[in-house]
């Protein structure tokens, strides 16, 4: 009788400690529910459409689909976005891990390199690019007065209109976004942790530094290497539009060399008004942001190490 | 246990009224009898009712506000209508996909819309603009004395559901003191396009391998399309509402890149600078507007043409249109704004605010836009001429369509494909998207 009375109490109590739980997570979900399940759901249903932006709309099946896939600028495009996602997170991640070991050296000042570093991180984006275009413009741009002055005679180099050199201007650009301050910030933070008894067990074995950043602290850190990869593919994916459009515009000058999906994205639905097509890209978007994301956990398996 | 359970909640009620809150207010003002009154019956019960003043109307517009009160139109209206007129400015880059998400919505916050060439036939489809034409029949507006292309664009809309706010035309900006220096005769309104090219050769100045200054500005993403216009293509069918390029096309992007290789015109770039204005190029093809923004602030001597005139004599139109939203819930005073805007007082403000003439050929007579600050042109008749011959053209057609095709021209302007390839993948993308 008391066993009896005993569980129903702690049935009882546990099934009020599972409604107190999911009380908390509510307004998670219902964020969650309303801002990104039902757009996400909303979004697939619209790319079956015709929808206009000015709300003009009939059902039109997979029409949309069959003209992306027929045009040639939705799959120049995709390769645009594929290689910019992958270089991005590539040289963001290498140059965010380069500036935290260095950082991480014991000297004066360190603050100061650290503030200065991490200041054009919090300038947003559509600023930061409309700073670098002046910078890099090729009549009265300040870097190439800089270069005629070392030069001794007139540079006038179109440095984001000319084939050879937009990638690498936009390349650079993205060391200074918000994304790679944040990323150089969490491996600092993770290469404090590093046991400094690992080093030193290296140091009594011979090893050099080259040897000692792989076989030590690389490892130490892939976990925040993960996640800076996975939020740097999102961020490239998505975040990409904030940093190209003032920079290139909506048709990613030259010759659509910059056009990541999200530009087209923006161009389809607010310049040509066709929200159905532009939902059906998004939808794209999506599929290669999901694809990226079950990638990179899919290597994470083999290549991250967990201490626990 | 209770103060978590408390705490869970008044956290989901807050999030839940929040939201509620969000939706509610929405919806309340969307219930109105105004607003769900076919648009039709609002228009005809607005246009028998005697005018009043005293109601408060929403305008929208791309421009800031004149500060000088005696040129400030929306202020001007207020004393003479009694309306009180509130003006929300959205920024021109997104104001028209604004309109289209505001239409979309049937968001009744503005009452008075000022819309672009390639917006008034997809808002009257959509429902989102009222006619006009009962308010016409009791007005003073003669809309037998708009300039001819304002009536052609109205054709085939079944109703006239917009009436222009002021008509801008391009025209070609010259250095005086370049021209002098270089012992060239100044641009006339009858300047054969061999004549600029000609031009444009004398006037660049070399320093070296590098252009010091330029015959020409390179064209901006308006004149492409006057240069294209005037090399014979009909650039846009109001037929089909297609892009309609060739020949001419292929020719006008041809001169350009020969003068890009040879330096008379600028290649195109990143570079936000006016090169004209900065004196670092003796011609530019621009719009009208820029009279009013350069005033006397340049320092060298200036003077406006026509466009030179190639296969023919051509030039894009620009304007707006006052229209009035089919959700107005004072549809009645949202007329009485536009009757005044329309008026011979309301267009002359507007000309002399912005040196744009009126779309009324009587009112436009009168030089009211004429730039006091313009000291140095003497040749105004470059305005009304570029006027007679200006017609709506690219400005009808999607943004994305012509900005993809004026980023193809700039692309064969640097040698980096040929005007041919540039004028096919415009007119490809063109078709792809037109229509859809």
């Amino acid at each position: 009788m008391a066993n009896r009375k005993r569980t129903k109490t702690s049935s009882s109590i546990r099934r009020k400690d599972t409604r107190t739980a999911y009380a908390f997570i509510s307004p998670w979900i219902i964020g969650f529910v309303c801002f990104t399940l039902f757009p996400i759901i909303f979004m697939f249903r619209v790319s079956l459409t015709n929808r206009k932006l000015n709300g003009v709309s009939e059902f039109s099946g997979m029409q949309n689909y069959v003209n992306m896939f027929k045009s040639g600028i939705f799959w120049n495009s995709i390769w645009v976005t594929l290689f910019f996602t992958i270089v991005m997170v590539i040289v963001t991640t290498i140059w965010a891990v380069i500036m935290a070991l260095l950082l991480n050296q014991k000297q004066k000042l360190n603050g100061i390199f650290q503030f200065c570093y991490f200041l054009p991180s919090v300038i947003p984006s559509v600023a930061l690019a409309y700073a670098f275009r002046t910078i890099f413009g090729k009549e009265a741009g300040l870097f190439n007065a800089f270069l005629s002055i070392f030069a001794g005679k007139n540079v006038a180099v179109n440095w984001l209109y000319d084939h050879a050199t937009v990638y690498m201007v936009v390349f650079f650009i993205t060391l200074f976004t918000y994304n790679t301050g944040q990323m150089m910030l969490i491996f600092r933070s993770g290469l404090s942790d590093v046991p400094m008894e690992l080093y030193e067990a290296c140091e009594l074995d011979g090893a050099g530094a080259a040897k000692k950043f792989f076989s030590v602290t690389l490892p130490m850190i892939s976990p925040l290497v993960l996640f800076n990869a996975v939020n740097g593919c999102v961020s490239a994916l998505n975040g990409s539009f904030a940093l190209l459009y003032p920079l290139t515009g909506e048709s990613g000058n030259p010759d659509g060399m910059t056009q990541v999906l999200s530009l087209l994205i923006y161009k389809e639905a607010f310049s040509n008004m066709k929200v159905g097509y532009s939902c059906a890209l998004s939808v794209v978007l999506f599929l290669i942001a999901a694809l990226f994301g079950a990638l990179l956990f899919g290597l994470s398996q083999k290549l991250v190490y967990y201490e626990n | 246990m209770k103060a978590k359970k408390l705490a869970a909640m008044l956290m989901t009620t807050v999030l839940a009224c929040g939201m509620l809150a969000g939706c509610g207010s929405s919806g309340q003002e969307s219930s109105e009898p105004a607003a769900e009154a076919p648009a039709e019956e609002a228009g005809e019960a607005s246009a028998e009712a005697p005018a009043e003043g005293g109601g408060k109307i929403t305008i929208c517009t791309w421009n800031e506000q004149n500060p000088n009160d005696d040129l400030n139109m929306y202020l001007q209206c207020e004393k003479a209508t009694g309306v009180d007129l509130e003006v929300t400015v959205i920024p021109e880059s997104d104001y028209s996909s604004k309109l289209n998400q505001m239409v979309a919505t049937g968001d009744d916050s503005i009452d008075v819309y000022i819309i672009w060439e390639s917006d008034i036939a997809n808002f009257a489809e959509a429902g989102g603009i009222l006619p006009l034409d009962d308010y016409l029949e009791g007005s003073d507006i003669d809309t037998g004395d708009f300039i001819d292309a304002v009536a052609k664009l109205s054709d085939g809309l079944g109703a006239t559901y917009g009436l222009p706010w002021c008509a801008a035309t391009e025209i070609l900006f010259y250095n005086q003191d370049m021209f002098d220096a270089a012992g060239l005769d100044y641009p006339t309104n009858d300047w054969a396009y061999a004549d600029f090219l000609a031009a444009a050769e004398k006037l660049t100045q070399k320093d070296g391998d590098n252009t010091s200054v330029y015959g020409c500005a390179l064209p901006n993403v308006q004149t492409w399309w006057a240069g294209i216009g005037g090399a014979g293509d009909q650039i846009y069918d109001p037929a089909t509402g297609q892009l309609v390029i060739g020949a001419g096309a292929e020719e006008f992007v041809g001169d350009c890149a020969d003068m890009v290789s040879k330096g008379i015109m600028p290649e195109p770039s990143s570079d936000t600078a006016d090169l004209f204005a900065s004196g670092k190029a003796a011609m530019a093809w621009a719009g009208s507007w820029n009279i009013g923004t350069y005033g006397d602030t340049l320092g060298f001597n200036w003077d406006i043409a026509t466009l030179p005139t190639n296969k023919v004599k051509y030039n894009t139109l620009h304007t707006g249109f006052y229209t009035i939203n089919a959700n107005s819930k004072d549809p009645e005073n949202a007329w009485k704004v536009v009757e005044y805007l329309m008026s011979k007082e309301g267009q002359t403000i507007n000309s002399k605010a912005s040196g744009n003439m009126s779309a009324l050929k009587t009112i436009a007579e009168e030089g009211a836009w004429k730039v006091e600050s313009a000291t140095t042109i003497e040749n105004w008749d470059a305005m009304t001429d570029s006027l007679a011959a200006g017609i709506f053209g690219y400005t009808c057609l999607p943004a994305g369509v012509t900005g993809n095709a004026v980023s193809n021209f700039n692309s064969a302007a640097m040698g980096q494909s040929t005007p041919e390839e540039a004028v096919k993948a415009s007119s490809d993308y063109a078709a792809e998207t037109i229509g859809y």
